[in-house]
């Protein structure tokens, strides 16, 4: 069988997928702190490592593209101001600590709440954590400054645990907001500063969305016609034309 | 199936309640005392087809996943605390917060609601109600021949009688305050309720030690609604939409693709 049809239906296969990512980003426009996840597509045969008895010819023509990865964009959101005492956004690549009962995980999405006992929380109701452990608020007014302290009616409660990661290290988004990391990776924010009364609105960017979007559309029309191509063109005179004799 | 239908589906779904949140209070601009809600998003479950950190040989690991996410979902609509613009009426009976606080009103059902809309008027026996006849808790009775009524900053309420030269206190407003305002429950008609999510209500003196704000008679707390802010809102919603049904047509116009295959 030709190893170009192959190649076709994998170019094919991978372009579905990469929509999925393409139309999360863009469903997620609204989401504070998302960070938006990109392609990245890799050839088979480079990926494993390289195989030094293909020919030259063999290798260009079994080099399949799949979609090998997401890469998570950290790029700085941008910082709208919504007027809450309790939205905080993060300028720089940190993240907040917050306590679940799975571990510790981080997040970027600052829109917290103080719980009915009074203690700071995710959208999801889970505690963030400070420095020394979640932290408890009485009594307004709140206010939170660039380094993270958190005073309630004057009185200091606390200062927000905020972490960053290294470029190499794998986060993976676990959903409701909350990022992953492998245990001991996170390192006491150095580069990054709290927003109080703000939250960074999601880092997908429609545009690029949409032009991926387009392009993906195209490229499995492309496939498709190759598909087609060795379907009617090739196999067809193979074996319907070539047996008869004329 | 394409996980991109449904990925557009749950966008496309957040983004008609986030235009119907908006609808409210761009609808409520006008509402005393009325605080605006805000939709909050959070990102769905994600698909590990690979996950970050697998090994991809025996000395190598994957430097990044394959996660692949499934769309958006509306957490909570949030009310917002800001203050809205104390406007001058000149009715000694309206009563603006200034600062955290709501009053308390007495519902039918014996319930206690709390607002922020401090439009009172005295029914036939003189106590002070809302709009809607729901009296202040607790209780003050103005008296008929009332010839003056001062609110102080504390919440004393004080007449001076006909015939009288000396002002007399016959009560004073207590207001209350949350741990967490955000958790209260709209009922409609300018009230809240209490509820296990916002905590006991904290009772105090206007102005006192509990951190309560300070009420100015004369005035009333207009819509902390900014028209501007939700027009913006509204259409960052309405081109979110149609991106996310950009990727329904795409999602479709592929399908199609493959179904061609066949022929």
């Amino acid at each position: 069988m030709n190893s170009g049809y192959y190649a076709a239906c994998t170019g094919l296969v991978s372009r579905t997928e990469a929509l999925d990512t393409i139309a999360n980003n863009l469903a997620n426009t609204s989401t504070p702190g998302f960070r938006a996840r990109h392609n990245v597509f890799s050839s088979v045969l480079a990926a494993s490592g390289g195989d030094d008895t293909l020919s030259m010819l063999n290798q260009d023509a079994n080099d399949y593209g799949i979609l090998s990865a997401t890469r998570m964009d950290s790029t700085q959101g941008a910082l709208t101001k919504t007027g809450n005492d309790l939205d905080v956004a993060i300028e720089g690549l940190g993240y907040f600590s917050v306590q679940t009962s799975g571990g510790e995980v981080y997040t970027r999405a600052g829109n917290f709440r103080v719980s009915p006992e009074g203690q700071l929380i995710t959208a999801k109701g889970d505690p963030v954590l400070g420095e020394n452990g979640p932290i408890t608020l009485v009594g307004t007014p709140i206010s939170i400054s660039a380094d993270g302290t958190i005073s309630a009616k004057g009185a200091v409660a606390g200062r927000l645990k905020v972490v960053e990661f290294d470029s190499t290290t794998e986060l993976q988004s676990d959903g409701s907001m909350y990022t992953t990391a492998p245990t001991g990776m996170a390192k006491m924010a150095t580069n990054s500063s709290v927003r109080q009364g703000m939250l960074e609105s999601s880092n997908s960017n429609p545009v690029t969305s949409v032009v991926e979007l387009i392009t993906a559309q195209r490229e499995v029309e492309t496939m498709r016609r190759v598909l087609t191509m060795f379907n009617s063109e090739l196999d067809k005179t193979a074996a319907q034309d070539l047996p008869r004799v004329s | 199936m394409f996980r991109a239908l449904y990925t557009a589906a749950s966008g496309m779904t957040a983004q008609q309640l986030n235009l119907d949140n908006i609808a409210n209070n761009l609808a409520n601009s006008s509402t005393t005392g009325f605080q605006a809600r805000r939709l909050q998003f959070s990102d769905l479950l994600y698909q590990n087809e690979i996950m970050p950190g697998s090994a991809a040989t025996q000395q190598t690991t994957t430097a990044a996943g394959l996660q692949i996410g499934l769309g958006t979902r509306p957490g909570a609509t949030e009310i917002i605390q800001t203050q809205g613009v104390p406007v001058s009426t000149g009715n000694s009976l309206d009563i603006a917060i200034s600062g955290a606080g709501f009053f308390q009103i007495l519902l039918p059902n014996g319930e206690t609601g709390y607002t922020r809309a401090g439009s009172f008027h005295p029914d036939s026996t003189g106590a002070m109600v809302t709009a809607d006849g729901n009296p202040l808790q607790p209780a003050i009775t103005i008296p008929a021949d009332a010839l003056t009524v001062t609110i102080g900053s504390d919440g004393t309420v004080s007449v001076t009688q006909s015939g009288q030269t000396q002002a007399s206190q016959v009560g004073s407003i207590q207001t209350a305050m949350f741990v967490n305002p955000g958790g209260l429950n709209s009922v409609g008609n300018n009230i809240y309720l209490a509820t296990t999510a916002s905590g006991d209500p904290i009772v105090g003196t206007p102005s006192g030690a509990e951190g309560l704000g300070s009420l100015q008679q004369g005035m009333l707390e207009q819509s902390n609604v900014s028209v501007v802010d939700q027009f913006v809102q509204m259409i960052l919603a309405q081109r979110s939409y149609e991106s996310n049904s950009r990727v329904v047509k795409a999602a479709d116009e592929m399908l199609q693709q493959l179904n061609q295959l066949a022929q």
